[in-house]
């Protein structure tokens, strides 16, 4: 571990400014108007309140924003030529790796703990098991997308592909039930979109399960394997198109 | 410096061969069967066209690229482990650059990845960038970048150091400000090997050049063996008013001789041996107002380079 190395990567994110916006002042911002300034905010949610669900949502957004970003830069910067810059030190791919993973989950604990922190502020409240275990969650399927990243900078190779990737995270979380709460077909069809799984999973510990119709007020209840076999899945997909990018980019050298 | 009791060659490659699959489907061998030494403390230029391998050739002696067949040692060693201990670096011609860090934070996050290096602010001064250090690399010009590879390059204190192309795409006076950067900072020992298409910077940094076209080696030898073995030099002369026919007859006849024309009275002889070819001409035959041409790099360059394509092997056999 390279702590001069790392400690660089963190200064580069940090500076983007215009990046950090996205991952961190946005879904904050989504908190306060979907969340805290809502008049429902303090109404019961299984073992929190709604606001605690609101910010569960957002701080997972950010959180893949987040890995999405770094993921994908990591493939496009070592595709155009850093990496054969890198090939001639004794950095081994999976230093380099390592560090990326690592830089990558400090970013994703920007938008986290600044939500998490609006949040206990403006009335989001919840067992202290549904907060410590939501937070832990987010963190986890947050790395999925870091290869979700890595596979549209592997595809296309270029800086546009990565925000186009991170861009593309707002349509997703819509459809993956994120932003605001589906019914019927919309929701049927949210189950198969890849956001859906890791948001329910991240609500779980305040939902256990539960969701509320909005159009009638009724709670269904989904079984957890529904969640956890749409993260696996897709962390799945994403693994193998990973793969399978990184061997074809291989054959073309 | 690393000391070695006993010492390898600096670069060793026998039998080198790497074939890529083109989208045809057809391998393609964009090296051939390269055999080459290079002893420490050298410095050879490796000269050929666009496509000829070098950079393939330089990427496998990085240990960039694995070679289909053949080997590569890198004073002695596999060209990774050389990288490794810090013996061998390159300014690559592709060689990417963060774009939104400093001059100094490209070189400090470089340096972190060696155990042991030559210090930051030392490099940076050896590459002439003391004063852009706090420059962000997307606002430094191509020369610059170069300089800052240069730097990065140093950082291992290597005893090869690998160029490919350093100056590709500069102007005139950006190219002598990096070559200047190179000599300045010469070591002796340290072992260059540089590939270029400028004949000029072989011509004036390299003391053995090594020529490859196809994938292969066509020529190897001292800067000033190489120029005249294509052409040799010129040799030209008034002839006297006898049988010009009978003149060139004789040149023709010696063995040193390459080509003879004529153009009106005046003979021009291309021949290895222009003091043989002088002597003639002044003395047996009488020729007069002699003048002895050396051969240029470029034409020397011309006339090996070309000699492959003439008898173009198709690539779609050779993959047969």
């Amino acid at each position: 571990m390279n702590a001069t190395f790392t400690g660089l990567e963190l200064r580069r994110v940090f500076r983007d400014y215009v990046s950090m916006f996205f991952i961190a002042v946005l879904p904050a911002f989504f908190y306060l108007i979907f969340g805290a300034a809502q008049s429902f905010g303090s109404e019961d949610a299984g073992n929190g309140n709604v606001s605690m669900y609101v910010m569960i949502s957002m701080a997972a957004y950010g959180a893949v924003t987040a890995t999405t970003g770094i993921g994908g830069m990591a493939a496009v910067e070592r595709m155009q030529g850093w990496g054969r810059q890198l090939g001639l030190t004794p950095l081994r791919d999976s230093g380099y790796v390592l560090m990326k993973a690592v830089v990558a989950v400090a970013v994703a604990a920007i938008p986290i703990t600044l939500i998490y922190l609006l949040g206990s502020l403006t009335g989001a409240e919840g067992s202290g098991g549904a907060w410590a275990l939501s937070a832990l969650i987010v963190f986890a399927g947050a790395a999925v997308f870091a290869l979700y990243g890595l596979v549209f900078g592997l595809a296309f190779r270029s800086e546009a592909a990565v925000s186009a990737a991170s861009g593309s995270l707002v349509i997703l979380a819509f459809m993956g039930n994120i932003f605001f709460p589906l019914s019927g077909t919309l929701l049927t069809m949210a189950k198969f979109t890849p956001l859906y799984g890791y948001v329910s999973l991240a609500r779980y510990p305040v939902t256990e399960g539960y969701l509320v119709n909005t159009s009638d007020g009724t709670a269904t209840h989904e079984a957890l394997w529904v969640s956890v076999l749409n993260v696996s899945v897709w962390a799945v997909i994403f693994s193998l198109l990973a793969v399978w990018l990184v061997r074809r980019g291989r054959a073309r050298q | 410096m690393h000391t070695t009791t006993t010492t390898p060659a600096a670069i060793e490659l026998r039998g080198l061969v790497k074939t890529f699959g083109s989208p045809g489907g057809a391998l393609v061998r964009a090296v051939d069967e390269i055999g080459l030494t290079i002893s420490p403390g050298e410095v050879v230029a490796v000269l050929g066209p666009n496509g000829a391998g070098k950079t393939t050739t330089l990427d496998m002696v990085l240990g960039l690229t694995a070679p289909s067949a053949g080997t590569v040692a890198v004073f002695g060693a596999e060209p990774r482990r050389a990288v490794m201990a810090g013996r061998v670096s390159a300014v690559l011609q592709t060689g990417g650059l963060l774009r939104d860090i400093t001059v100094r934070e490209t070189v400090q996050m470089i340096a972190s990845t060696f155990p042991e290096h030559a210090g930051v602010e030392e490099v940076i001064s050896r590459a002439g960038l003391t004063s852009l250090a706090g420059r962000k690399v997307s606002k430094c010009s191509g020369g610059e970048q170069q300089r800052l590879r240069f730097a990065l390059a140093l950082l291992p204190d290597p005893d090869l150091l690998v160029l490919d192309e350093p100056t590709a795409g500069m102007d005139v006076s950006a190219r002598r400000d990096f070559w200047d950067t190179m000599h300045a900072d010469a070591d002796a020992g340290r072992t260059v090997v540089f590939a270029t298409h400028y004949l000029e910077e072989a011509d004036a940094f390299a003391e053995r050049i090594v020529m490859i076209a196809g994938g292969r080696v066509v020529a190897d030898g001292p800067t000033a063996q190489i120029r005249s073995q294509a052409t040799g030099r010129t040799v030209s002369a008034d002839l006297p008013q006898t049988d010009a026919a009978q003149v060139l007859a004789r040149l023709r006849s010696m063995p040193q001789v390459m080509e003879a024309t004529t153009q009106g009275h005046r003979v021009t002889v291309t021949s290895g041996d222009s003091d043989a070819v002088a002597r003639a001409l002044l003395g047996e035959l009488g020729a007069s107002n002699l003048e002895i041409a050396s051969g240029s790099l470029e034409s020397a360059f011309m006339t090996i380079t070309a000699a492959p394509d003439r008898d173009a092997r198709t690539e779609q056999e050779v993959a047969r």
